[in-house]
């Protein structure tokens, strides 16, 4: 049994009674610890997949299932991380950290959250600035914190929508760099989803990449990424095979848009 | 290497002198300032010689005016931010432009009705005089306040965050309170004085309803304004309810909800003082109305004062609460 079972999910939208299908059929799995990504141009669905998981909207038909139950509504099994930098702005750093904690852990006492809190903001650079409010803190910085709340909730499950997006290049790579050795380095490793739109991001966090294409939105491809862990960017860029995978991953991509010119349905 | 050695005590001696002319300057900008001559000033006209028949109390004013000079010395020492130290300057120097300008047209050229322009001399005097008397209306007006205000601020705020966050999900609650909060509360008068035993309780129902609707709509279109990502943000952290309530959305609609309470403590205070004029026994309201009713406006002066003082005071706490509360934003 997969970790998570997406089974013909389909999300209709309705706006002013005119019905728009931003899902259509999707379906794939994903192991427990697995780490998978799933990319697409912008407006295939990824947003509308991830709130589906996250338990804060419900699919017109279809199902997911996780641990082989069906989703009702948001759950303690699932960490959040959204692009907008989801803080609390009334709460300082370390507050925000130490909500989330109390969410999944109602018999911690206050000390005992604050401590766990200090110790993820510790491990994401951030120990300094634990008094500090979400306004008093630049995007990655919030990001980071953002990070350090969802593995301090210490879920099964971490749900990224594209969550450097909003980050400037270099604070980006130093963020992902963060996140693969705090995944890599976790026992047992998250099941996580992870949407982006940035391939090499994609590559260099993932075991599994899943394309998806728009009007309506649905998977193109599912390819496993046949890197070995753990993984370092500088490195694994330099090599012959990491060139090859980004190149047809590149060229899937740009096939599903030339599909898309050429009006012809793409097979799957 | 000569030269360099010779140019850097130069070089240190000047920078020394430069640093004491800077902290001259500092030194000038600090404690040299206009409020001071307006002091000596104050000071001064109180000898010249006086117009009035009666006594002008001018040992009053000076000693008034020393000890006000007297904390404007201790606070030009004590508060670092100049922006502040302006302020607080620039409010003192108003007053004393204020009693100079009192004192010259009554005590010493008598420009004004004597009757109706006490000395301020008189005024102080007065005002120590009455200070039980005052300390008990004082008490008496704020006591109705907090009562109804603070009663309407616990019912006004959960009820407000509950209706908005239904209405949010869809249902009209909205209007049925844009609706009876168009209803001045002033109107409610002669339903509470028939309803309610005591002048005292009245006014407390009264403040209440003059609190209740701005706070009330205030809440609820505060929780109405709740970003979308933030009700995300808790969802997905699996939040019950109540923390919903108060952890998320009572924070997230604060600044409104401060909109509303303002609204409501400013006309509290113009609702209760015009009760107290019309119908009470006790109270700043009534302090005023009673003693100029008598013809005696030196007790009226006092008495406006007093109000002057007590809002400001209310105000400044009110403030105080709303920055700290609000903190976090930038
Ligand atoms: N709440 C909504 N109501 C109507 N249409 C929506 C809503 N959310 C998203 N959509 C539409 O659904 C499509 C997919 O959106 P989204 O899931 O956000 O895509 P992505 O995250 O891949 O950019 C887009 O065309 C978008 O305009
Ligand atoms: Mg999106």
């Amino acid at each position: 049994m997969s970790k998570i079972e997406i089974n013909h999910l389909t999300v209709d939208y309705t706006e002013k009674k005119k019905s728009f299908t931003a899902l259509k059929d999707v379906s794939f799995s994903i192991e427990e610890g697995e780490f998978v990504s799933v990319i697409g141009s912008s407006g295939c669905g990824k947003s509308t997949l991830l709130s589906i998981l996250e338990g804060i909207n419900t699919p017109t038909d279809g199902e997911i299932l996780i641990n082989g139950e069906k989703i009702r509504g948001t759950g303690t099994d699932r960490g959040v991380v959204f692009q907008h930098y989801s803080l609390f702005p009334w709460m300082t750093a370390r507050k925000n950290v130490a909500f989330g904690i109390k969410q999944v852990n109602h018999s911690a006492s206050r000390s005992e959250r604050y401590k766990i809190a200090d110790e993820f903001l510790d491990k994401v650079g951030l120990e300094q600035f634990k008094n500090k409010y979400p306004s008093q803190l630049s995007g990655g910085m919030q990001q980071r914190v953002a990070i350090a709340r969802a593995l301090a909730m210490d879920t099964d499950i971490l749900l990224m929508d594209e969550p450097f997006g909003a980050i400037d290049a270099k604070n980006r790579t130093i963020l992902q760099e963060l996140l693969l050795e705090l995944w890599e380095n976790a026992t047992p490793r998250k099941t996580v989803v992870f949407v982006t739109h940035d391939i090499d991001e994609a590559i260099l966090l993932s075991d599994k990449i899943v394309m998806m294409t728009a009007n309506p939105g649905r998977v193109y491809r599912e390819l496993k990424v046949p890197f070995d862990r753990p993984r370092n960017r500088s490195e694994l860029v330099q090599t012959k095979e990491y060139n090859k995978f980004r190149n047809n991953l590149l060229s899937l991509f740009y096939s599903d848009i030339a599909d898309k010119i050429g009006g012809e349905e793409v097979v799957l | 290497m000569n030269i360099p050695a010779g140019t850097i005590p130069t070089a240190k001696a000047d920078k020394k002198i430069k640093i004491n002319s800077e902290l001259k300057t500092e030194f000038f900008r600090r404690y040299f300032r206009v409020v001071h001559g307006l002091f000596a000033v104050l000071i001064l006209i109180q000898f010249l010689p006086d117009q009035l028949q009666t006594e002008t109390y001018i040992f009053y004013v000076i000693w008034f005016a020393v000890g006000v000079e007297i904390l404007t010395l201790i606070l030009s020492a004590v508060i670092k931010k100049t922006a502040s130290l302006n302020l607080f300057t620039d409010i003192v120097g108003f007053i004393y432009g204020l009693l100079i300008a009192w004192t010259l047209a009554t005590a010493k050229f008598n420009l004004l009705k004597a009757a109706l322009f006490p000395p301020p001399g008189k005024v102080f005097r007065q005002f120590i005089n009455d200070y039980d008397k005052i300390l008990v209306n004082i008490q008496s007006s704020v006591g109705i306040i907090l009562q109804g205000y603070l009663l309407a601020l616990i019912i006004a705020i959960p009820l407000g965050l509950f209706l908005g966050w239904n209405a949010r999900l869809g249902s009209s609650a909205t209007y049925i309170s844009k609706f009876l909060g168009a209803i001045p509360p002033i109107v409610y008068i002669p339903y509470g004085i028939a309803l309610l035993p005591t002048f005292k309780s009245v006014s407390v129902f009264v403040i209440f309803l003059a609190t209740f609707w701005p706070v009330l709509s205030g809440t609820m279109s505060g929780v109405m304004n709740v970003e979308k990502k933030t009700i995300d943000s808790a969802k997905v952290l699996n939040v019950g309810k109540f923390t919903m309530l108060f952890s998320v959305i009572l924070p997230a609609s604060l600044q409104q909800i401060f909109i509303g309470c303002n609204q409501g403590l400013t006309v509290s205070f113009v609702l209760l003082t015009s009760a107290e004029m019309i119908g009470a026994q006790s109270g700043l309201g009534y302090y005023i109305k009673n003693y100029s009713d008598f013809g005696d406006y030196t007790r009226t002066i006092v008495g406006l004062i007093v109000v002057g003082i007590v809002i400001v005071i209310i105000s400044f706490i009110f403030n105080s609460i709303q920055k700290y509360l609000l903190r976090w934003k930038q």
